[in-house]
This record gives structure tokens, sequence and C-alpha cells, in this order.
């Protein structure tokens, strides 16, 4: 019985099965033409993929296998010369086992019962009542539920609507037959990229190099073998209004957008990033494509901190590090910059890099001026401290309000006369540097105008610039080794 | 016998073409160089989660190898599982990258089956009564997410549905399926030649972490003792690996997932589903995988014997304004493990003791026990320390015992480290309201010392800024932003402070 079953296996394999011996090697058997694949940053790319397609002249219907399993039907367009679509579908319902059974309900298939004492096999035919919970057979007479041991089921056929795999087909009308290439676009979910940078910072230099990685992904679930890939830097069609809050006030100072055009190619708005070459995007990789190399960048180091309102903290607070450099032709990186994450490196004693943080940035035109913070101080500290707070009365008295009194015919103006009470409050701020050099530090103080926009600062032992109405800012060099004491005081209507 | 079918099936299909490019395999490093950074997330007193590491490491690994001129594929194995592939950078090749990929469309059950779609395989199927088994060829034509069906000479089947147990056999590994996620480079080298390049890259599932021992002394100072935990969950271990710590505050931002592991499981699902009413929500995805049973290595002695000379301590050297903490001597990261190397050996310091609560009006805080020490060399320390838990112990009758469990932050040379060692049982604190007025309140403490010792206290006035402490009985001293009331309470005795709060604001 075995070496029979064994022998019919072989013999089988040149008759019922033809298509095997043409079969091309796994990795190249792609349907896909010539593929050009437009990624955008958010999760979505453009398919554009060229196929020779054999028409008969009339209607036909053509299957699209290997599009992108993440495809988005309702986008497709193709374009065939002489020939017009008539409809296209995306089929979806998926081969399974049950989606089998609940299509044979009604239909008649074999049951194939084995001997479990001699192993021999006994086919029957069945019909298939339900299939709930369970599924119900009428063999012969008797109507029998399906279980583990009394039978499996060979179906004759396949239902032609299940398919092992989304698929995409378009019926055609072509007015002549012959081979056509034929256009196929799409929009593709499961695609993304963003720029990944290494800046290796030397700080007694006070130079950067940085190299910039453009990295995509494919999570599509479908490889694109030699494809040409183009990046746009942007996220398109995101069309939720969905108003971008920058915490402007947050940031260390030196943040500003540049007013300068790079020298790359671009889409309306958004710069893109063509890969030089074809590439294969294979599925479930992420690739990283160089596309800036820039060395000794001036680059300088502060150190910041805001204290959010008029008040102390117990303990000494670390000063954010902010690595600050432009990308300005001129003396800057020379580049508008994508939308990504910068990573810093520095030289540690043997000269090895060392990571030291990394800040994500947005999408940066040419010209701009970034800082960006890469960590926290150990050795430069601040701690806020809040000294005094007393009542002061203004000398200034406000007319706050004017009313017209009609007694009687005549008429009084009575005017009522309040003072503006002021809170005065004296902060100091500890600066301490553990560092064997000086350092200058940027101390900001914020939650200044709570709405009432007339806050003083009568006394600061720096003089300090008013950022905005709620920010005022020091710069305050702390000795090496040593400490500082920045105080100020503020008069508040709060 | 039973493999014949598989030999022609083999056969018939054409052999794979000959890769476009070359392929060079790295296989392992030559050198390689690990600095571990601090979980982001985790705070001093929390002690490390052996099972999910939230910190991360710097891998710098030194690779020789040689490469053909021409375009060539440079496949990197060996690397940390963790790997963070965009952070990867390699150096060194004479034409430099031009790009660089990471695949992790690995070779499982289930990507298996999908590569298999209408291709022949050889179905294997045991019989449930005999056990015989029989091999038949089949074609698959379904895909991996709804269950097995296979075309077979006698039709279409879902396998493993009805009494035999079936299995798949492949004819081969379709090409692009890898055994682990791999890290590949492309260059184009105008000559071919050896090779010494630097791969350097970032990795998740690392940790390290400090913990301070303090043994108090008679003569009113503490030896101290420090050690540093490194710990891997990484399933990659790095022998003789140039090692560093890093301390302070790295920003790390990134928000992208850590690759998920699993999910290559292949379902031979069968014809029916279960009625609606028994529907049920799919089951959670399996939890990460716990730790092999973690292999401790512990490089130190048992911090209980006396305190000794210890080899090997690490030595601080500044990087930028972070501090980085060498290991002097190449040692072994092993997989699924932690180590320890000491940090501070022993060292007397010059420690204050005294008890501190709050004062909050006619109620307080708990009393702690208190150590205080200057963070500078003429008091014994004067070194940057890492955050991390303190261990404090007391000596009674010549053995060392617990006397308290706290941490500390990380403290820059020159800063105050305060450790709270735990709540104090034999200093106690009441306070209540005496008198008040339009606008005041007065208020008295009483702090009394159960100890046949006078012990310092300090007492910190939590007033709002706007209010004012006033007429005290006892000095106050501005401390931190709040007025401090420091006394000395005597052996077995009390200790007094009233003070008015008034009110400023209205």
């Amino acid at each position: 019985m075995r070496r029979f079953v064994l022998l019919i296996g072989a013999t089988m394999l040149a008759a019922p099965f033809p298509a095997l011996a043409q079969t091309a090697p796994l990795a190249a058997r792609t349907a896909q033409g010539e593929v050009a694949v437009t990624i955008y940053n958010n999760d979505l790319a453009l398919i554009q993929d060229k196929r020779q397609l054999s028409l008969s002249a009339g209607r036909s219907r053509q299957e699209f296998p290997d599009v992108s399993a993440q495809i988005r039907p309702e986008t497709v367009t193709l374009s065939a010369g002489g020939a017009s679509i008539v409809e296209q579908n995306f089929d979806y319902d998926l081969l399974s086992p049950a989606a089998l059974m609940d299509k044979a309900v009604g239909q008649t298939v074999t049951v194939v019962r084995t001997n479990p004492a001699t192993g021999a096999e006994s086919s029957e035919a069945a019909q298939v009542l339900a299939n709930n919970g369970g599924t119900v057979l009428k063999v012969g007479n008797r109507i029998e539920i399906l279980g583990g041991y009394n039978g499996r089921i060979v179906f004759p056929s396949l239902p032609p609507n299940l398919r092992a795999r989304p698929t995409l087909s378009v019926t055609l009308d072509a007015d002549s037959g012959g081979t056509r290439p034929v256009t196929l676009s799409y929009l593709s979910r499961g695609f993304g990229w963003k720029a990944d940078y290494v800046a290796l910072f030397d700080e007694i230099a006070g130079k950067i190099d940085v190299q910039g990685w453009v990295t995509l992904n494919n999570t599509s679930g479908t490889a694109f073998p030699d494809a040409k890939v183009l990046l746009v830097a942007g996220a398109v069609g995101d069309g939720n209004d969905n108003p971008n809050y920058r915490r402007g006030s947050y940031q260390p100072s030196g943040n500003r957008p540049g007013t300068e055009s790079a020298n790359r190619e671009r889409l309306g708005d958004f710069y893109v990033y063509p890969i030089e070459g074809r590439t294969t995007v294979a599925n479930a990789q992420q690739k990283q494509v160089g596309f800036l190399d820039v060395k000794d960048v001036p680059a300088t180091k502060g150190y910041y901190y805001r204290n959010g309102w008029l008040g102390s903290l117990t303990e000494a607070a670390s000063f954010d590090t902010v690595l600050r450099f432009t990308s300005s032709r001129t003396g800057g990186l020379g580049d508008a910059l994508p939308a990504g994450t910068v990573r810093v490196y520095m030289r540690d004693k043997q000269g090895q890099p060392q990571f030291i943080g990394e800040k994500t940035i947005g999408h940066t035109p040419m010209g701009s001026s970034l800082a960006l913070k890469t960590g926290e101080a150990f050795d430069v500290k601040v701690q806020p401290m809040v000294d005094k707070r007393e009542r002061i009365a203004s000398d200034e008295w406000e007319r706050s309000g004017r009313y017209r009194i009609t007694e009687g015919g005549s008429t009084r103006e009575v005017t009522i006369d309040s003072t503006i009470t002021y809170w005065r409050t004296s902060m100091s701020y500890k600066l301490t540097n553990a560092r064997p050099e000086p350092v200058t530090v940027e101390v900001v103080q914020a939650g200044l105008d709570n709405w009432w926009r007339d806050t003083r600062v009568p006394a600061e032992s720096v003089k300090g610039t008013q950022r905005s109405a709620d920010e005022r800012v020091w710069m305050v060099t702390v000795p090496a080794n040593g400490e500082a004491t920045l105080t100020a005081q503020f008069d508040t209507r709060y | 016998m039973a493999l014949r079918p598989l030999v022609i099936l083999a056969a018939l299909l054409p052999a794979a073409p000959a890769a476009a490019q070359q392929a060079v395999t790295s296989t392992a490093p030559d050198s390689v160089a690990v600095t571990i950074y601090r979980s982001p997330q985790r705070s001093p007193e929390q002690a490390m989660q052996l099972s999910w590491l939230g910190g991360y490491a710097l891998v710098t690994e030194r690779r020789t190898l040689d490469i053909p001129a021409g375009r060539a594929t440079i496949r990197f194995e060996g690397v940390a599982g963790g790997m963070l592939p965009e952070s990867a950078l390699v150096t060194g090749l004479p034409a430099g990258a031009r790009e660089k990929n990471l695949d992790a469309d690995l070779l499982t059950p289930r990507s298996l089956y999908a590569r298999a779609f209408g291709r022949p395989v050889i179905l294997r199927r045991q019989h449930g009564g005999t056990g015989a088994v029989t091999e038949e060829p089949a074609i698959i034509r379904s895909g991996p997410d709804g269950g097995v069906i296979v075309q077979t000479k006698q039709g279409f089947e879902a396998a493993n549905c009805g009494g035999l147990n079936d299995s798949l056999v492949y004819p081969e590994v379709p090409e692009g399926l890898s055994a682990k996620p791999t890290l590949s480079v492309e260059t184009d080298s105008p000559t071919a030649g050896r090779v010494t390049l630097s791969l350097s890259y970032l990795a998740w599932g690392f940790d390290w972490q400090t913990n301070y021992v303090m043994k108090m002394r008679e003569d009113g100072r503490a030896d101290l003792t420090a050690w540093v935990t490194l710990a891997s969950s990484d399933p990659t271990s790095f022998p003789d690996a140039t090692l560093a710590v890093v301390g302070g505050k790295v920003n790390r931002e990134d928000q992208r997932a850590y690759p998920r592991r699993g999910g290559g499981y292949l379902r031979f699902n069968c014809f029916f589903r279960p009625l609606a009413q028994n529907m049920m929500a799919p089951p959670p995805p399996p939890p990460p995988a716990p730790m092999a049973a973690g292999q401790i290595i512990v490089t130190a002695r048992r911090v209980e014997e006396r305190l000794q000379d210890v080899p090997v301590t690490v030595v601080e050297e500044g990087l930028g304004d972070l501090k980085l903490y060498r290991v002097p001597v190449t040692s072994t990261v092993a997989s699924n493990a932690q180590k320890q190397v000491a940090f501070i050996a022993g060292r007397p310091i010059k420690v204050d003791t005294y008890y501190a609560a709050d004062l909050h009006g006619d109620s307080t805080g708990d009393v702690s026990a208190m150590l205080r020490s200057k963070n500078r060399s003429e008091d014994g320390l004067g070194l940057a320390l890492p955050g991390g838990p303190v261990a404090v112990f007391e000596t009674l009758a010549g053995e060392p015992v617990l006397a308290g469990e706290s941490s500390i932050a990380d403290r820059a040379i020159g800063e105050t480290v305060k450790i709270r060692v735990a709540p104090a049982t034999q200093v106690r604190i009441a306070a209540r309201e005496v008198a008040n007025g339009q606008g005041w309140n007065d208020f008295e403490v009483t702090v009394s010392n159960a100890r046949p010792q006078s012990v310092d206290f300090e007492g910190r006035l939590i007033v709002d800024d706007s209010d004012k402490a006033e007429r005290s009985t006892g000095r106050l001293v501005r401390e931190d932003g709040r007025s401090v009331w420091k006394t000395k309470v005597p052996a077995n005795g009390t200790a007094r402070l009233r003070y008015r709060v008034r009110r400023v604001g209205g």
C-alpha cells in the first residue's frame, strides 16, 4: 500500500500538474513588471507597476497578482493603450477550510474513511447539509456529523470566488488583440520612511560631522524587486485638520526655520529624494541609503533651563545640554533636512565614538538654526528658590469704573477708585558647575504672563532680556568648579 | 525509499540563479566594545527588571573580512538581537556603504507556507489507526491566514482535518528568508582586499545601575562601597568586550517600536467555525519570552566580608556633559546575564547623622533618620555619583545589621548628598496651634528624644511662599528655599519651637 502511494506520487508529478516544469525560481517569481515606488512619510506609498499584458480582442478579465498586500483598492487606476476598463474588482473572500465548507453547502463532496485496523481507505459521496458549529453531512440515507475519525473530506474543486490572497482583477475591453504595456497604479499602506542622522560632535574644535541616511520600511507584505524608488519628504493626504501645536517656548533658544532653498528635486512643497539605480524593497525590510555627508560644520554646545512658574525646587535640577548648528549653505549642513532623528556621538578619551543623546527634528528647510537637546548635564545644575513673596501696593490708582446715576432728573457721576495690588516675588537661582571650565548657562523664568500682561522686573543681578510676555532670559557665566547666584524680583498682579 | 519523490521533485525545479552580486558574510567580530546606558524610565530607587531591561547599549564591533572588487553585499552575523538597525553605522569600507538593509523576513512555518503558494510540496500523512505513514505530492492552494488547503490527486482537501495527521514537506527554502534579522550593507569596492571595518549600533535590552553600601563606623564616618551592576537580556554574548557604562540623562525620543518577535505560526484550521454566541476574542499575543534562568556572574566578593582592596574598579571619565565609567579590563557581557564591577572600594567618608521632619503648622510629617555628606574629596568623596539604591549598615555586636535602604539621584562633585535611612522610632514630633488672631496663627513644635545620646534635628517649615514665618523662638535658616529650624535635642529630652505664620495674601 505504502509503496503504491509513493509510486503514484512520483509519476503524478509530471502529469497532472503540467505547470510545474515552467515555474521560475522562487525568489525571482513575481508577476510585477517595471515598478516605481514613491514613498511618503506617513505610512503611504504610490506604486506604479508597468506590466506587459497579452489581451485578446473584446472583453477579458485580467488578474493582477503580486500587488501590495496592503493595497488601497479604491485608489487603483489602470491605463492600457487601446483598451478600456469595464470594471475593477478587489476580492478578499479568503480561501480557508471553513469558507470552503460554507460554499460546499448543498454540494456533493467525497468522504474518505480509513479503516483504523487495516488502514484501508474507502470513499463515499456525501452531501453537505450545513456548516454551523459543526458540519452536517448526508451520506446515503444517513445524517452524520463530521468528526475527527469518521473521514476526511475531498472537494472536487475550489469555489471561484475564494482567493488565497486578496486579488485585484480588472475586466478590460480591448479593441484589438496583442501584447501591450499596461500601467497599474495604486496607493498602499505599509510603507514609510524617515531620516536618521549621525552627528559626531567635537567639542574642543566646535565642529560636527553629519551623515544623513534615509530609512525606509516595507511592511506591506509584498516584495518589490528592482524597483525605482523615490522618497517624498512630506505627509500627503493626511487630510485630518490637525493643527500642529508647536511648543515653541519649551524649546531652547536658537531654533529658527530657514529661508534657503536646497538644490534638490521638488514636488510642490516637498523635497524628493530619489534612490540611485534600481533597488529591491523586500518585505519586512528596513533599508537605509545615505543622502548627506558633511564634515567640520561649526557647532556649539549650550545649557538651558526653564523654570515654568515662580516656584522653588527642593533639589537642584540639571541643565539641558543643547547642541546648536545650522543647515545653511554657508557655515552649516547646506541642505534641507527631512524629518527624522539626530543621534549625537562624541569621542571618549580613547577616541571611540560614544552615544550622547538623540533628538527628533521635523522637516527642516535649508538655512535653519537648530538647537537640539541631547541630554541633561551631570555637572551643571540650577536650583530656583523663592526667597520672598510680599504684597506691595502700587501708587498708581486706577479708575476702574465710572457710573452715571440719574436721580429725579439730576444726573450724578460716580467714580469708583481701587488700587492695583502687586505681588513682589524675589527669586534666587543657585547655579553650580562641577566642570573644570567655566560655562555659560541660559536660565529662563516662565509663567510671568498669566493673562495680566503687567509684569515688571524691578531688580535683577544680571541684565536679562524679555523673550516674550511670559519668559525672561538671563545668560549667566558660572566659574569652573564653582557657583553663581542669579537673583531677580518680579512684580506681578497675581 | 521515502525520500525518492523529494529528490525527483527537487531535480525538476530549476536551480536558483546565481546571485546577481557577490555576497560576503562576516560571522563574528574580532573585538567588541559595549557601552551600556540606563533605562530612561527607571528612577534610581527602582530595581532593574531583569526580564524587561529598558536601557540600551552602544555596541562597536571591529570586523575583518575579504571583500571582492565590484558590487558586493556584506552580511553581518552575530550582532545583538536587540539591534536598532537605523542606528547602525559602518565605517572603514574603501568605497563606503551604498545602502544598508535589515532583512527581517524570517524563516517561519508561516512564511515557508506563504512562499510556497501554488507550488508542489509533499503531504506526509500518518494514519490514526495503523500509524502508517504515506507521502503524496500536493500543491498549496491557500494563503497562510485561513488554514492549509492543498490539491492532491483526489481533489482539494484541508490538511490535518479528518483522521490523518498531516504535515508538509517542502523541497527547498525560498530565497530571502533568514533565520534571524540580518544586517547587510552593499558596497562597490574598486579593488579586492582585506579590510577592517567598524560596525556600531544601538541595541535595546541592556541596563545598569550603581548600588551603594554604607557601613556606619563609631567615629562618625562611614565606609562607602559601590558596585556597578550591568545586565543584558540580549540573546547574543559579547566575549572579551571593552566595557563602559554612561551616567547622566541621555535624551532618547525615537518612538519607533521595538521589533516584535514571534508570530510565525502556521495554523491548520478546520471546517467549522464556532457559532456566533461562542465567538471569542482572539487570544492576546503571547507575552515576551521570559529570560532563561538568569545566569548570574558575580565578579565581586560578598559585600558582608571585610572590606578589602578590590582589584578592579570602574574609572570615571567625562563624556561631554555625561559621565562615562570604564571597566579597565576587558570582560564578557554574556547573554541573559548580569555582572558586577566595583565602583568605590570601601573608602571612609565623613557623614552627618541627623533627624528631619517637615512642619506643616499644626501637623507634621514623619521623622526620618538621615545621613548627609558633601560630595568632595576633603570629606572622602569627590566623585560623580550616578544615582542608585543605597543600603546602610550599622554594626551590632561586631556584625553588620541593615539599618535602612534608600536611594540617591545623580550627584555631581560639590553637591550635598542626603540619604533618608529609615523612619525614626525613638525621635518623635508633635505640633499644635497655640494661639491665633487676624491673619496669623501661632504653632508650637515639640521634638522628643528617647535615645541616650543627644541628636541633631532639622525641621523644615512648609509655609506658602506668600506667607511669613516670624517670631520664632529658635533660629531659622534659609535652605533650599525653605526656612529650617536646626536644633540639638538632648539625650532623653525634648526641644521646643514656637513660631507665628502670618498670612500676607488675601
